[in-house]
C-alpha cells in the first residue's frame, strides 16, 4: 500500500550520461558517468547499469576516482558539495559541503589532501580554478571551506583544464589563449594563437586541452580540427608546437593513453582518431560511430578507451580500436516528430532517435532497447544539409504492424514522401519492411492511424494529408500464385471540399472514422466509407481529435487552435459541451475513459484530466512544467496501483509521461525518487558475486570442506528454515489454478506450516516431525548452497515460491546449533 | 603629378632557374645561392637580403654542391666532375679541378675548413687539401658500390657520414676505412619502393647521424652502433635535403612536396636532463621540391624547382620584432635585366645566355648609353659613377679621365644610381632603401638629401622588401625623381613636404575625387603606385609615355615542370 502522497512531476527516462567524461574504475571493470542528480556505475562488460550513487540535490558536474583509493569515488554538484562514495557497494561515504556552485572536479594524486574544482564566485561567468582542501574527520558531513584560488578568467567546461605531469602544472584554454600554471614556481605562461578575422586564423579557439602523462607535452584541440601538441612552455620564447590536422571540423576532445604514446581525438566526423607516436602520418580510426564524439576518457589500466556522444551513449572501446560495449540511454539529440508511443509488444516507449531511426526504450530499465533504421540510407553529417525526416509513425494491429513516414523538403515544391509499412517476425523479433509507398499523397501526412478495433477482419490504415485527402489502406494478398505474399493498397480516398485534411481517428470498435478538414469535423462510416455526418463550430482549425472510450466512446473531441475545446454527442450528433482551454496535448487513456489534456499558457503547462461524458474535470495540476509540453502518452502499468483518493485514481491503471520543448521527458509520482530506486539498488547488490582472487581459491576450499562436514550430519535430513513472512506463500496456494495443485493433505500441512511459522526467526523446534519423502529430494540439490548465513536469508526470498518445507529432527537441530555457534564474521569482514 | 600612357610590357619571357643548393657562411653572414643553370648568387643577409654578387653559370657546369671554406672561400662542385673555386673579389671563376670520380654529387668542407670532401658517381669519397691558392688532392676513402649523394663531417673532424643508395656509411678520418654501414629501410608506405636513396646526412657532435631519404623519413641512427634509434615518416614523397643548427639544438628538412619542416631538440620534462627530437612546426612555402636548406642562427633558408629563396626567420631566435623578422621571399634579380632605348624605343632584355632586342614605336634615332646598374653616365657625358661591390661610390670626369670625387661611404650595398640631366645630381638607392642626392659639381649632398636625412624616411617605406633596382628623372620636371623596385613605382617631388610616420604614404593614385584644398593638404613627396606587379623595369620614353615591364609569377610558374600532385581536402 502506497503512502498517499502529493502527485509531483519528476524527472525520467534518464538524464544525459554525456554531461561530463565516464571515469573508468581502477580495474577496469565498472564505468562510472554522471546522470542528472545522480552517478551512474556500469559494467563494462554486460553493459548494465550496477548501482545508482543518488545523493546530489543538484546537477553533478564532475566525478574522479580518489586518487589514494581507487575503491572510492569523488563526486562534486552543482549543490556546492564533493561527496565520497563507496562505489563497490554503492554507500556514501562522506559528504564535504563546500558552499559554492561546482562546475567541475579534478583529482591530482600529488595533492594529497585537497581537490581541485571550478567555481563560479561574483560574476556570472567568470570562473576560477580552486583548490579545495579536504579536512580529515571521522563524521560523515564534513565543512571544506578552505579553497585557495589558482586560475582565474577560466573556461567553464572541464575539458579546457588538464593536469600534467604528476601534478606539477595545470593548464586551461579558453578563447584564444593557453595559461599553463607551474605549481611549484607559482607562474603562469600564456600563449595566444593569433585571432585575426581573416579567413585563415579565424577558427583558432581552443576547444579542448590534455596533457601528457609522463612528459612535458600538452596537446589542444581547436575549433578548425587542428590539433597542436605544445613543448617546451617554460619558456614564453622558446616554446613550440606541432599540428595534428586530419578533423575538417572542431575537435571536440581528446587524450593521452596511459602510457603517453598515442593520443585519441573526436568530433562531429564521429570516428575516433589514435595518432600513434603523436605522428601526423602515423594514425588509425574507428570510423562510424554514430553520432558526434563528446567526450573521450581512458581507463587507468589502459585497456579500454571510451566515447561519449551526443545521441546521450557510451561506447566502450578496446585497446585495438575495436567497440566492445555500448551504453545507451535515451536519445535525445533532435527534435520529435513522431510524438510520444508505446510499443504495444514490448511496452517500450517508441519515439525519434538517431537519425532515420526508431528508438525502442525501456522505461522500467532506462535504456534503449533497440533502434530501427526506418530510412536506411547512411546520414551525412554536415551542417546547412536538408536530411529525410522521420515524420510520422504509429503501431497497429496489437504491434503487428508498424507505419512510418519520411518526408523531406528542400525547396517549396519539391516534397519527396515515402510511406514504409513494417510486418512484425515473430521469428527474428522485430520489424520487417512489408510495403514501400512512394508518394501515398501529394503534400506533407498530417495524421496516421490505424483502426485498431479488436474485431476488424482486416488491417486499416488512414492518412490524412494537407493535399485535402485522407486515404484507407487495407492490407490485400500481393500478386503471387501461392497468396502468401501480403501488401497494403490503397482502398478509399476521401476529400471534403477540398479542405486540408488534418487528422484522423478511429473510434473504438472501429466502425467509425473522423477525418478533421481544417475547421469541419467529418465522421465516416468505417464498412461502406459514407459521409455520415459532420460537425462544424467555427473555432479555428481543428488540433487534435479523439475519440471517448469505453463507456464514453459515444463522444467524439476535439481542440481547436483557438483554444476551443469540444465534445460531441454521436447519437445526437450535437455538441454535448465545449470548453475553453488551449489544448496543447490530449491524450486518451487506453485503460479507461480519462482523457489527459495539457494546456498552455504564458506561466506554464497545465495538466487537465477528464471523462468526455463530464465537462468537469477530475483531476487538475497546473505549472506541471515551465515549458511547452510537446508531447504525452499514457503507458498501461504492468501492476495496478491503488490509490484511494479520487483525485489520483486516474493514475491507477495508466501512467502518464510527458515530453517538454527541451526534451525532457517527465511523469507523476507519489513516490520520492529514493524509494523508488531502492528495491532495484538493494536486488543489485544481493547479486553481486565476490571476485576470484587467488585468495579466494583458498576460503573457497575452506568452505567446502565445512559444507561436506555439514552434509555428512545432514544425510537425509532436512534443515527446516524460520520463515519470515508468509502471505506470499498463501497468495502463491491460492493464485495457483487448482488442476496443478498437489493434494490437499500435503498442502494442508504447509499451509499450517507456513502459517506456525510466520512471526517467530527460530522456532525450528515447534515444527512437527513428520517427513515428507518426496521433498526431500527436492531439498538435496538446494543442499549444495555454500554459506550458511546466507543461506537463511535466501530462503526467506526464494524458497517460498518454490513451496518446500524444510524440517529437522532433534540431533540434527544440535548439530546445527553447534555450526551456527562458530563464528563466520569474518568471511563477512572480507 | 601627371597622367602619363603607359606601354604595359608583359612579353620579358623571363624564367629564373631552380636553386639547387644554398651555403650560409656564418662569419661574414653571407649566404651563397646556386641554380641549376650554374648561375651562383651571394647575399649578404645583413646588408637587408641583397643580392651583392652574381657569377654567370653555363649549363655544362650545373653545380650539385657548394661550399664554403678557410672562411670567405667559395667552392662548387658539379656534375661535370669539377671543384670550382669562385674569386670573390674578381667575380670570376679562380680554377676548376677535375675530381677524376665521374660526376660530383656532394661536397663538404671540414669543420676546420682545410679540407674538402667530395662524394662520386663511382663512390668514391676524396679528400683534398686546401691550399692558399688552390686544392691537392689528398686521398681516396674506401670506395662503395654506388654513387654518394650526401656527406657530413662529425664535428670534431674525426670521422665523416656519406649518404648513398640504400645506405648510409660511417668512416674514420684518420683511417679513411668504413667503420660501420646502416641499411635504410626500403618500405614506403608499407609499399615496397625499388630504391632508397639518402638524400643528405647531418652528423651531430653526440655521434648521432640523421638521414632523410627517398621514402619521405627522416631517421636517427647511432653510429657508434650503427643502428637505428628513430625514426618519423613525414612526407609522402622524398625528403630532399637537411640542415642542422650550429649549436644542434634543431634542423630543418625540405621535401619534394614543398613542405619545410622544423625539427627541435626539446627536454622531456622540465627537471630531466633527457632530451628529445621532436617535429615542430612545418612551413609551406614552396610549391615544388625543396631541393637545398640552410639553417642561420636566426632564420630556416630554403630554395627549390620553384625558383624562390625563401628565408623564414625563428621568432624565438629574434632579439627585436622588426621588420627584419618577416619572411621574405625571394624571386627576381636585384639587378636590372632591361635596358631601354629612350628615342629609338626599343626595350634590351637580358636572359641568362641570349639578349632580346624589342621595337616599341616607329622613331628613328641612335641609341643611348645606360650602364648595367651599378655605373652610371650623365647625360652630358662629364662625368662617370661607378660603384663597386664594396659600397663606395666614386664619380669620374670623362672629360679628364680622372677621379672627381667619392662619395662618403655607406654601410649598405648600392643597388641603383643615375645621374639627373641638368643639375648634375647623382641619385644612389641603398639596399636599406635609404635613397640619397648628391651633387657632384658641388661633391656634397643636396640640400633636400639632408633635409629627408634628418627627418628620416617613412617607416613603411624602410619596410620594403625588394631594393630599387632603376632610377629616372622626367626631362621636363627637374624636381622629380622616378624610381622603382618589384612591386611600387614612386615618383618624389621634391618640391613637396615629406611625410611623416603619422601621414598616409600610399595614397591613391591618380587621386581621386576629393578637393583640392584636402589633396594639397595630404599632398607629399612621394607618389606611389602599385599596379604593377611584379615590375622589373619602368622609365619614361618621352615627356608622357611610360613603359613598364612586368613578369607576372603565374607564367613563371606556368613554365615549371608540374609538382607533386597531393590531395587537398574537399576537393
Amino acid at each position: 500500500m502506497v503512502e498517499e502522497e502529493n502527485i509531483r512531476v519528476v524527472r525520467c527516462g534518464g538524464s544525459e550520461l554525456n554531461f561530463r567524461r565516464a571515469v573508468f574504475s581502477a580495474d577496469s571493470k565498472y564505468i562510472f558517468c554522471v546522470s542528472g542528480d545522480f552517478v551512474k556505475v556500469y559494467s563494462t562488460v554486460t553493459e548494465e547499469c550496477v548501482h545508482i550513487l543518488h545523493g546530489h540535490r543538484n546537477l553533478v558536474t564532475g566525478i574522479q576516482l580518489n586518487p589514494n583509493n581507487h575503491l572510492q569515488l569523488y563526486s562534486c554538484s552543482l549543490d556546492g558539495t564533493i561527496k565520497l562514495w563507496d562505489y563497490i557497494d554503492g554507500i556514501l561515504i562522506k559528504t564535504f559541503t563546500v558552499g559554492c556552485k561546482l562546475h567541475a572536479l579534478f583529482t591530482v594524486a600529488q595533492a594529497e589532501d585537497s581537490v581541485f574544482a571550478i567555481v563560479n564566485k561574483e560574476k556570472p561567468d567568470i570562473f576560477q580554478l580552486v583548490s579545495v582542501k579536504l579536512p580529515k574527520s571521522s563524521s560523515q558531513e564534513v565543512e571544506a571551506k578552505e579553497l585557495s584560488f589558482v586560475l582565474d578568467y577560466i573556461n567553464q567546461s572541464p575539458k579546457c583544464i588538464a593536469f600534467g605531469n604528476e601534478g606539477v602544472y595545470v593548464a586551461a584554454v579558453r578563447e584564444f589563449y593557453l595559461s599553463v600554471y607551474f605549481f611549484k614556481k607559482k607562474t603562469t605562461s600564456r600563449f595566444t594563437l593569433s585571432s585575426s578575422r581573416n579567413k585563415k586564423h579565424a577558427k583558432n579557439n581552443f576547444t579542448c586541452v590534455a596533457c601528457h602523462p609522463t612528459e612535458d607535452c600538452i596537446a589542444s584541440g581547436h575549433m578548425d580540427g587542428k590539433i597542436r601538441l605544445w613543448r617546451n612552455f617554460y619558456d614564453d620564447k622558446k616554446y613550440t608546437y606541432t599540428c595534428l590536422h586530419w578533423h575538417h571540423d572542431m575537435v571536440m576532445d581528446l587524450a593521452f593513453s596511459v602510457t603517453g604514446t598515442s593520443l585519441l581525438s573526436g568530433g562531429r566526423e564521429s570516428v575516433l582518431v589514435e595518432w600513434r607516436d603523436a605522428t601526423e602520418k602515423n594514425k588509425e580510426f574507428l570510423p562510424r560511430l554514430g553520432a558526434t564524439i563528446e567526450h573521450i576518457s581512458v581507463s587507468p589500466a589502459g585497456d579500454l578507451f571510451c566515447t561519449s556522444h551526443s545521441d546521450n551513449k557510451i561506447i566502450i572501446i578496446h585497446r585495438n580500436l575495436e567497440a566492445s560495449a555500448v551504453i545507451q540511454g535515451l536519445v535525445k539529440d533532435r527534435s520529435i516528430f513522431t510524438g510520444l508511443m508505446i510499443d504495444p509488444r514490448t511496452k517500450a516507449l517508441v519515439l525519434n532517435g538517431k537519425p532515420g531511426h526508431l528508438q525502442f526504450y525501456s522505461l522500467q530499465s532506462d535504456k534503449q532497447l533497440y533502434n530501427l533504421d526506418i530510412i536506411q540510407q547512411e546520414y551525412i553529417n554536415d551542417y546547412g544539409l536538408i536530411q529525410i525526416e522521420l515524420t510520422k509513425a504509429a503501431f497497429g494491429c496489437f504491434g503487428n504492424w508498424l507505419a512510418t513516414v519520411e518526408q523531406r523538403q528542400e525547396k517549396e515544391t519539391e516534397l519527396e514522401l515515402q510511406m514504409k509499412l513494417w510486418m512484425y517476425n515473430k521469428k527474428t523479433q522485430g520489424f520487417i519492411l512489408n510495403t514501400k509507398i512512394n508518394m501515398p499523397h501529394e503534400d506533407c501526412i498530417t495524421a496516421l492511424c490505424f483502426c485498431n478495433a479488436e474485431k476488424s477482419e482486416q488491417p486499416t490504415l488512414v492518412t490524412a494529408s494537407k493535399d485535402g485527402y485522407f486515404k484507407v489502406w487495407i492490407l490485400t494478398d500481393d500478386s503471387d500464385i501461392y497468396k502468401k505474399a501480403v501488401g497494403w493498397t490503397c482502398d478509399f480516398v476521401g476529400s471534403y471540399h477540398k479542405y486540408q485534411a488534418t487528422n484522423c481517428c478511429f473510434s473504438e470498435d472501429g466502425s467509425l472514422l473522423a477525418v478533421s478538414f481544417e475547421e469541419i469535423v467529418t465522421i465516416w462510416d468505417s464498412i461502406t466509407w459514407e459521409l455520415k455526418c459532420t460537425f462544424c463550430q467555427r473555432a479555428g482549425k481543428i488540433r487534435h481529435l479523439c475519440f471517448g472510450r469505453l463507456t464514453c466512446s459515444k463522444y467524439l473531441l476535439g481542440a481547436t487552435e483557438n483554444g476551443i475545446l469540444c465534445c460531441w454527442n454521436l447519437l445526437s450528433c450535437a455538441l454535448e459541451w465545449n470548453a475553453k482551454l488551449n489544448v496543447r496535448v490530449m491524450e486518451p487513456d487506453p485503460n479507461s475513459e480519462n482523457i489527459a489534456a495539457i494546456s498552455q499558457s504564458s506561466v506554464g503547462s497545465d495538466l487537465f484530466v477528464f471523462k468526455p461524458s463530464e465537462p468537469r474535470p477530475l483531476y487538475i495540476q497546473k505549472g506541471i512544467s515551465r515549458e511547452e509540453v510537446q508531447w504525452g502518452v499514457f503507458v498501461p502499468r504492468d501492476v495496478p496501483e491503488s490509490f484511494t483518493s479520487e483525485a489520483y485514481q486516474w493514475l491507477n491503471r495508466s501512467q502518464f509521461y510527458f515530453l517538454t520543448k527541451s526534451q525532457s521527458l517527465l511523469t507523476f509520482s507519489t513516490k520520492s525518487p529514493e524509494e523508488k530506486l531502492t528495491p532495484t539498488s538493494k536486488q543489485l547488490l544481493a547479486e553481486e558475486s565476490l571476485p576470484t582472487t587467488p585468495f579466494y581459491f583458498i576460503l573457497g576450499k575452506h568452505r567446502q570442506l565445512q559444507d561436506e562436514k555439514l552434509n555428512e550430519t545432514l544425510e537425509n535430513e532436512l534443515v527446516q528454515l524460520p520463515l519470515t513472512e508468509n502471505i506470499p506463500a498463501v497468495s502463491e496456494l491460492l493464485h495457483t489454478p487448482a488442476h496443478v495443485l498437489p493434494s490437499a493433505a500435503f498442502l494442508c500441512s504447509m499451509f499450517v506450516n507456513s502459517l506456525l511459522l510466520s512471526t517467530e526467526t527460530k522456532s525450528a523446534k515447534e515444527i512437527p516431525e513428520d517427513v515428507d519423502m518426496e521433498e526431500e529430494k527436492e531439498s538435496e540439490d538446494s543442499d549444495e548452497e555454500n554459506d550458511f548465513i546466507e543461506k537463511v536469508q535466501d530462503t526467506n526470498n526464494t524458497g517460498l515460491g518454490e513451496d518446500i518445507i524444510h524440517q529437522l529432527s532433534k540431533s540434527e537441530e544440535k548439530e546445527l546449533r553447534k555450526f551456527r555457534k562458530i563464528d563466520y564474521s569474518w568471511i563477512a569482514a572480507l | 603629378m601627371g597622367e602619363f600612357k603607359v606601354h604595359r610590357v608583359r612579353f620579358f619571357n623571363y624564367v629564373p632557374s631552380g636553386i639547387r643548393c644554398v651555403a650560409y657562411n656564418n662569419q661574414s653572414n653571407r649566404l651563397a645561392v646556386s641554380r641549376t643553370d650554374g648561375t651562383v648568387e651571394v647575399y649578404n643577409l645583413s646588408a637587408n637580403y641583397f643580392q651583392e654578387k652574381f657569377f654567370p653559370g653555363h649549363e655544362s657546369r650545373a653545380t650539385e654542391a657548394l661550399c664554403w671554406a678557410e672562411g670567405q672561400r667559395l667552392f662548387s662542385a658539379g656534375l661535370n666532375g669539377e671543384i670550382m673555386e669562385y674569386d670573390l673579389q674578381a667575380l670570376n671563376i679562380k680554377y676548376a679541378v677535375d675530381a677524376f670520380g665521374g660526376p660530383i654529387w656532394s661536397m663538404a668542407a671540414s669543420p676546420s675548413g682545410s679540407q674538402l670532401l667530395v662524394g662520386c658517381e663511382d663512390g668514391s669519397v676524396k679528400l683534398f687539401q686546401i691550399t692558399p691558392d688552390k686544392i691537392q688532392f689528398e686521398r681516396n676513402f674506401d670506395r662503395q658500390k654506388s654513387r654518394i649523394l650526401s656527406l657530413s663531417w662529425h664535428p670534431s673532424g674525426t670521422h665523416i657520414a656519406a649518404g648513398s643508395i640504400d645506405y648510409i656509411s660511417v668512416f674514420d678520418v684518420k683511417s679513411g676505412s668504413a667503420i660501420h654501414k646502416m641499411i635504410v629501410d626500403r618500405q614506403h608506405m608499407g609499399v615496397s619502393k625499388r630504391k632508397c636513396i639518402v638524400w643528405g646526412v647531418a652528423f651531430l657532435s653526440d655521434g648521432t647521424v640523421i638521414s632523410v631519404d627517398s621514402a619521405g623519413k627522416v631517421q636517427f641512427w647511432d653510429s657508434a652502433t650503427g643502428t637505428l634509434v628513430k625514426s618519423h615518416l613525414i612526407a609522402n614523397a622524398d625528403v630532399q635535403s637537411i640542415a642542422v643548427a650550429e649549436q644542434e639544438d634543431s634542423f630543418v628538412v625540405g621535401t619534394a612536396e614543398g613542405t619545410v619542416f622544423h625539427f627541435q631538440l626539446v627536454p622531456v620534462t622540465s627537471n630531466s636532463s633527457e632530451k628529445q627530437w621532436v617535429r615542430t612546426k612545418p612551413f609551406q612555402h614552396h610549391t615544388h621540391d625543396v631541393r637545398t636548406v640552410a639553417h642561420s642562427p636566426t632564420a630556416l633558408i630554403s630554395g627549390g624547382t620553384d625558383t624562390h629563396l625563401v628565408i623564414r626567420p625563428l621568432m624565438e631566435k629574434v632579439e627585436v620584432k622588426n621588420y627584419d623578422a618577416a619572411l621574405r621571399k625571394i624571386t627576381f634579380p636585384h639587378r636590372r635585366l632591361i635596358s631601354c632605348s629612350k628615342k629609338r624605343q626599343l626595350l634590351l632584355f637580358q636572359f641568362a645566355h641570349h639578349l632580346e632586342l624589342w621595337r616599341l614605336g616607329s622613331t628613328v634615332a641612335t641609341g643611348t648609353v645606360e650602364a648595367m646598374c651599378l655605373l652610371a653616365v650623365s647625360s652630358d657625358g662629364n662625368w662617370l659613377a661607378a660603384s663597386g661591390t664594396s659600397a663606395g661610390v666614386h664619380v669620374y670626369n670623362v672629360k679628364q679621365l680622372k677621379l672627381h670625387c667619392t662619395v662618403p661611404a655607406y654601410n649598405f650595398p648600392v643597388t641603383a644610381m643615375a645621374i639627373a640631366p641638368n643639375t648634375n645630381n647623382l641619385v644612389i638607392a641603398h639596399s636599406d632603401q635609404q635613397v640619397f642626392e648628391y651633387s657632384i659639381p658641388d661633391k656634397q649632398y643636396t640640400d633636400w638629401s639632408r633635409t629627408v636625412q634628418k627627418q628620416g624616411f617613412h617607416h613603411l617605406w624602410l619596410q620594403r622588401d625588394t631594393p630599387i633596382t632603376h632610377i629616372s628623372f622626367h626631362p621636363k620636371r627637374p624636381m622629380h625623381i622616378l624610381l622603382h623596385d618589384a612591386y611600387m613605382f614612386c615618383i618624389i617631388d621634391k618640391s613637396l613636404p615629406l611625410p611623416n610616420d603619422k601621414t598616409l604614404l600610399y595614397n591613391p593614385f591618380p587621386p581621386t575625387n576629393e578637393s583640392d584644398v584636402i589633396r594639397r593638404r595630404t599632398a607629399h613627396a612621394f607618389k606611389i603606385s602599385k599596379i604593377y606587379k611584379p615590375l622589373l623595369f619602368m622609365d619614361l620614353l618621352d615627356e608622357r609615355t611610360l613603359v613598364a615591364v612586368e613578369r607576372p609569377l603565374d607564367d613563371i610558374i606556368a613554365q615549371l615542370p608540374p609538382p607533386i600532385k597531393k590531395k587537398k581536402f574537399g576537393t
